[in-house]
């Protein structure tokens, strides 16, 4: 490869970076994005052109931001020997547990970067774009991989979809967590564990005694 | 998955039976709520739809909820049984935890997984506890027991509380004051259940004072592997009573682990002052050669000085044998209350003369026979005839010191046992050392 291009890459990838920190701060210390593109670029010393290389809007910095998290989790889930082994459903539930704990120290960040939304279900964020498309991405290998292995019962109709359910059952997680007020966040660890069980049931077998399990859970939740 | 299929049908019929003998022994409360819950009164429609609502909200229960439920359809027999067993069929149809959550738990509580923590780790669970669940495992090739605590648990116990305030204030019939008293108590309780440390802690402070009685096995605790919600202990050899009776038992042994229960119990009563193991069958492992393991100390009950020594002078005969002595006592310890009218003292007065002198027969021998199904079955006979009795019926307040729930439910507890064992044991206690002091 040639060096330069290397070169380059590195470059876009620390301004990249250099762009979402400022960014994440801003929103962290003032409650809201900069007034505009122009008054964020000219805080952080870079011109309002060398910004549009890179995104075309703060959505897409905070979009990047939710990716890079994403991508991270993942990265460290896949160096671990016991996740490696895990099957298809603790895959899920391992990265549900890793996902939530790695986005702890920017909970402030992330109910602010939700804000618009009351009901992330009913009113997908711009922000999750990215992260999106990667989560579905995952989420149709681990389906495959399921299947293959005789977890996942083939169904023609909607074994397609599944990447979609599964990912509307992180919405709904990523819902419950923003307004957990528990102690170290344990109803999303319980909110978790029932869902997956739900949403794997669902696949697996008969999905009522696991639905009616979760159903109580979302009962009693208040 | 095979072991886990079968813990907790086990689970649930031992506590059922535990709730019965339990419910049955306490009777009169029980089959005249239970009656008039559920509507077998069928002029009674009202009461009947009120028992379909509390049928249904509790069908809702989960938890520690399911907990507060049972702690009090044991400490006061006041669940009707189609109730208790809902709750025993819920609780224990709880679904394992995850290994994910498992791992997850143990990085957030002791910063490692289990497999870096142990040898080797059971990914599933080898038996249900009530608010976790145990996992098998293995270091230094010494076998441990780990139980972990489901997520959430300490964060419900007040919105479960919530739910099941009204509808034990339906069922036993006493204001809301009153049972924000009792609710206090069960909630302290409840709270410390769920703080692994202070089992630990008081796991190993029991071990220590029972020490004296040879053939109770307590196991050792690891602190460096325990927090908050894992709980690391030594694996007990043994059985539930219920697998070891398969076994066939010889008289003998059965006797003698009969006796052991009772010396423990008799121990922690008079000489601790302070109950720490409940009576229940998940509780203790037997082994064959009549030596006991004992786990679970998650909740320990203090009996107080006052109440102490006012209440276990009703086993003193001298005073329960003479009238004006058992009433002046039934007055001292809230049995019987200034409002009530003269004939209902006398009422009553003659019930718990009746009752207590039944209940406390094995007390009054030195050797009692826990299998004899004649002394059963007159508490069952006794429980009958209180069920129909419409002075009791109308007695509203709940009756006797707060304490001596603990202590009956205790004794429930302990007969129960001891008569699933079909044990003949020596009874003689410190209470007859009592009278003598007298
Ligand atoms: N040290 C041990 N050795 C062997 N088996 C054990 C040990 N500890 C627990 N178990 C098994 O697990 C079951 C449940 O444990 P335990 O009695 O501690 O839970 P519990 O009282 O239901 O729950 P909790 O403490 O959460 O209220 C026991 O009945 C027993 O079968």
């Amino acid at each position: 490869m040639d060096p330069n291009t290397t070169q380059q890459n590195s470059d876009t990838r620390d301004v990249t970076q250099k762009i979402v920190n400022a960014y994440k701060e801003y929103v962290l210390l003032n409650g809201t994005e900069p007034p505009s593109i122009y008054a964020f670029c000219h805080e952080l010393g870079i011109s309002e052109d060398e910004f549009y290389t890179h995104f075309n809007t703060f959505d897409q910095v905070a979009s990047a931001f939710w990716s890079q998290l994403f991508k991270e989790v993942l990265r460290e889930l896949r160096s671990d020997q016991a996740y490696v082994e895990y099957n298809t459903r603790e895959k899920l539930l391992g990265f549900y547990y890793a996902f939530f704990e790695a986005l702890k120290p920017h909970r402030s960040f992330a109910l602010l970067s939700f804000r618009d939304s009351v009901s992330l279900l009913k009113r997908e964020s711009q922000h999750l774009t990215d992260l999106k498309k990667e989560f579905r991405l995952w989420v149709s290998e681990l389906v495959n991989e399921g299947v293959r292995q005789g977890e996942i019962a083939q169904r023609s109709r909607i074994t397609g979809a599944y990447d979609n359910i599964i990912w509307m059952q992180f919405l709904f997680l990523l819902n419950f967590w923003r307004k957990d007020g528990s102690r170290g966040f344990e109803r999303t660890d319980a909110a978790i564990e029932k869902s997956v069980r739900f949403g794997f049931d669902l696949i697996e077998k008969n999905a009522l005694d696991s639905a009616f399990d979760f159903g109580k859970f979302l009962f009693q939740g208040k | 998955m095979k072991e886990q299929d079968h813990i907790p049908t086990s689970r649930f019929s031992r506590t059922g039976n535990f709730l019965k003998t339990g419910a049955k022994v306490g009777g009169n409360y029980l089959k005249y709520y239970s009656k008039k819950l559920l509507g077998t009164d069928d002029t009674d429609a009202l009461q009947r739809e009120n028992a379909e609502d509390i049928y249904d909200a509790l069908s809702k229960l989960k938890g520690s909820a399911l907990k507060i439920a049972q702690m009090m359809s044991m400490d006061e027999g006041v669940l009707p049984k189609a109730f208790t067993d809902k709750f025993t069929q819920a609780q224990y149809s709880a679904p394992p935890l995850s290994y994910p959550l498992v791992v997850k738990t143990f990085k957030s509580q002791l910063g490692k997984s289990p497999s870096e923590v142990f040898d080797s780790f059971s990914k599933n669970a080898v038996a249900a506890a009530s608010i976790g669940q145990v996992h098998l495992a293995e270091r230094d090739g010494h076998k441990l027991a780990v139980k972990v605590q489901y997520p959430g648990v300490a964060d419900s116990i007040n919105s479960d509380l919530r739910i099941v305030k009204p509808l034990v204030s339906t069922m036993l019939n006493i204001s809301s004051s009153e049972i924000d008293h009792y609710l206090q108590e069960v909630q302290a309780r409840l709270m410390e259940e769920t703080d692994y440390e202070l089992e630990l802690k008081r796991s190993m402070v029991i071990a220590k004072a029972c020490a004296p009685i040879q053939g109770l096995e307590f196991p050792s605790y690891y602190p460096e592997f325990s927090s908050g919600r894992i709980l690391t202990m030594d694996w007990l050899a043994g059985k539930h009573l219920s697998e070891f009776l398969k076994t066939d038992p010889s008289q003998e042994t059965r006797n003698q682990l009969g006796q052991l229960l009772w010396d423990f119990y008799d121990f922690q009563i008079h000489e601790l002052r302070q109950v720490h193991a409940d009576p229940h069958p998940g509780n203790f492992l037997f082994r064959e050669d009549g030596t006991i393991g004992v786990i679970d100390f998650g909740c320990i009950k203090e009996f107080s000085d006052q109440f102490y020594n006012d209440y276990f002078q009703l086993m003193i005969p001298e005073i329960t044998n003479n009238d004006k002595n058992f009433e002046e006592l039934l007055f001292k310890l809230d049995f019987l209350l200034p409002t009530d009218k003269p004939e209902e003292v006398a009422h009553f007065k003659r019930v718990y003369f009746e009752v207590h002198h039944l209940l406390s027969e094995p007390f009054f021998n030195d050797e009692f026979d826990f299998a004899d199904p004649g002394y059963f079955a007159r508490i069952y006979a006794l429980s009958e005839v209180y069920q129909n009795d419409k002075m009791l019926r109308k007695a509203k307040a709940a009756r006797g010191p707060r304490d001596s729930i603990y202590l009956n439910r205790t004794y429930f507890g302990l007969y129960s046992l001891l008569h699933k064992l079909e044990a003949n044991i020596i009874t003689r206690s410190k209470v007859g050392t009592l009278a003598e002091h007298s």
